[in-house]
């Protein structure tokens, strides 16, 4: 056999091509009785169905836990979730977290130094001693 | 507490936590069953809402709040079929996935009555039955969501989505199960992808077609696709669970798996134990180059990778029956094709001067020979020589290397993969010239194959 081949597997790019939200399922927790709760129960009632029929992607899950802080908790494809508390917040600033956790990719947060990350290969050849700018002495 | 003496330290990340006392235990033992917690009644839920929410805390609401009843069976001769069987086997009273529903509106007279008494029928506990019926597909807010985190069409039913979750190892019945689904969607991807390589890439050597053919729709590629679109499984399948998670049927850990006699090699004279040729396995083998295996049977419990691949092909086969072809061809652009995968990396040459030397004799070329075209520290450590490889005045391809010879074998790697690799610029794909708007045929390039050494 002068040719043989290399098992490999292609990667997927989310985003070229389709796109999968990478935010499987929100978990909206909330008490009935404490005070914490006042601006998720308000939420629940008031601007979660109109956030859960702009993401149908998201399976949304809304359930009491009492005698607790109210929580919205993101279970991501990569099979990590995020979790935020939300205690003492309006329902606008609840809306925002419930949208920061839809949006986000579940990784870890980590900080991007370069501009531009590419699977392909840099171009640039070997160098060369005759190429460019030459040393003089 | 106790919880801390374990591992699951509360800073540790881990919020599973487990204290199990006597009293528990004794709570366990004494209180007969659990009620589940009751449930806040929400604004949206009372009655006379659009959308009731499902029982349970699992609730999804925009999704479903689209007006059921505009679906019609998609079959609508099912019931008539219904009617003619002889006999009443127990899982025919099982309405099939494609003409399930209890919101279906009436098509005509007889075929109310006959689907109202079958709906009748459905007396059958779920949990007796092995995968979940197709009227909880309607409920289940995981499948809504996955139907619209895959961007499915609208005209993709979603029962159809969950007969496709449905691995033959959960559910033997092939009226209930994905396998019909899997080899129309297996025989769809495998002519895409292979059409979309020969033509594209006309002189690719058998080997590495067959390992991009691979790369693409093979067991690994689906599986680690099923796991991007975040399908979940379930731990044992059932009637009773989320008709939204995967139904398979798992191999324990550490079980033997893949020990199945090949079906035999199919060739002539298979006694004689011939080699298997790069000929022999494009006649007589998959679509992968690889032996037949004797398929398992249908209810043995299988790993996930093999039930995550049924699902990929399943839902290709479904979204083909139901939405024709224009609608699979964009599926498997955006989803397959838009993956990257580099032919450049899966060559392996084992003499790749002599390749070249009888390319260039078979194509009438010049004589490859290397020539230095610079070097740097020859003397150093770390010389690197730069080496091309000329037929004739042409430069059919350029390396690097620490030495001398490296070089020039990398040159002549360089040079046959530029070969092989040749890409045309354009291309029509035989499915784009067929169909409702076909674009105009202009024949392909078809080589004479690769070097034969």
């Amino acid at each position: 056999m002068p040719l043989s081949a290399v098992k490999a597997v292609a990667k997927g790019q989310n985003g070229v091509g389709a796109f999968i939200l990478q935010c499987k399922r929100l978990d909206f927790h909330y008490c009935d009785w404490a005070g914490s709760s006042r601006g998720m129960n308000a939420f629940i009632q008031k601007r979660l169905p109109q956030f859960a029929r702009e993401n149908p992607q998201i399976e949304i899950t809304v359930s009491p836990r009492p005698h607790k802080h109210p929580v919205v908790k993101g279970h991501y494809i990569n099979g990590r979730e995020k979790a935020v508390c939300v205690r003492n917040m309006t329902t606008e600033m609840i809306l925002e977290k419930a949208s920061l956790l839809r949006d986000a990719s579940g990784e870890k947060l980590k900080r991007v130094n370069k501009p531009v990350t590419s699977v392909n290969e840099s171009v640039r050849g070997i160098w060369s001693p005759y190429h460019g700018a030459q040393y003089k002495i | 507490t106790h919880y801390r003496l374990g591992k699951n330290l509360p800073f540790s990340g881990i919020l599973f936590r487990n204290s199990r006392s006597a009293l528990m235990d004794q709570a366990i033992a004494v209180i007969p069953r659990t009620t589940p917690l009751m449930m806040a009644v929400l604004a949206f839920q009372f009655a006379g809402c659009e959308y009731q929410p499902p029982a349970g805390d699992q609730t999804c609401f925009g999704y479903l709040t689209t007006p059921r009843t505009q679906f019609r069976p998609q079959c609508p001769l099912r019931p008539l079929q219904h009617h003619l069987s002889p006999y009443q086997q127990p899982h025919s009273c099982r309405s099939q996935s494609t003409s399930a529903g209890d919101t279906f509106p009436p098509l005509d007279a007889d075929e109310s009555t006959e689907l109202s008494q079958r709906d009748d029928d459905v007396s059958i506990p779920p949990e007796a039955l092995p995968s979940p019926p197709p009227s909880a597909a309607l409920k289940s807010a995981k499948l809504a969501a996955l139907h619209a985190r895959l961007s499915l069409p609208p005209r993709l039913p979603i029962q159809t989505l969950a007969r496709a979750l449905v691995h033959e190892s959960a559910d033997p019945d092939p009226n209930f199960n994905n396998t019909s689904l899997a080899i129309l969607g297996s025989n769809l991807l495998g002519l895409y992808t292979s059409e979309y390589l020969l033509c594209n890439y006309p002189r690719l050597p058998i080997s590495v077609l067959f390992a991009a053919q691979s790369a693409y729709v093979g067991t690994k590629a689906l599986a680690l696709m099923a796991k991007e679109w975040g399908i979940e499984s379930v731990a044992e399948p059932g009637g009773e669970v989320d008709p939204g998670l995967l139904q398979y049927r798992r191999l324990a850990a550490g079980a033997a798996w893949g020990e199945f006699a090949p079906r035999g090699t199919g060739r002539p004279n298979e006694q004689k134990g011939w080699r298997r040729g790069i000929t022999s396995k494009i006649v007589y083998d998959d679509q992968f180059g690889d032996m037949r295996m004797t398929t398992p049977e249908p209810s043995q419990p299988v790993p996930l990778d093999i039930a995550a691949e049924s699902f990929v092909r399943a839902l290709m086969g479904a979204t083909y029956l139901h939405c024709g072809r224009a609608t699979t061809k964009r599926f498997f652009a955006s989803h397959w094709l838009s993956r990257t995968l580099d032919l450049s990396k899966m060559f392996e040459f084992r003499t790749p001067t002599v390749d070249l030397s009888k390319l260039c004799a078979r194509e009438g070329f010049e004589p490859p020979v290397a020539r230095l075209i610079s070097e740097t520290g020859r003397a150093s450590r770390h010389p690197v020589f730069v080496v091309g490889v000329y037929s004739g005045r042409d430069k059919l391809g350029e390396g690097a290397g620490g030495s001398l010879d490296e070089a020039r074998v990398r040159a002549a790697v360089m040079a046959l993969k530029s070969w092989y690799l040749y890409k045309p610029l354009d291309v029509t794909l035989p499915s784009d010239a067929e169909g409702m708007e076909p674009t105009k045929w202009k024949p392909n390039l078809v080589d004479i194959g690769e070097v034969i050494v």
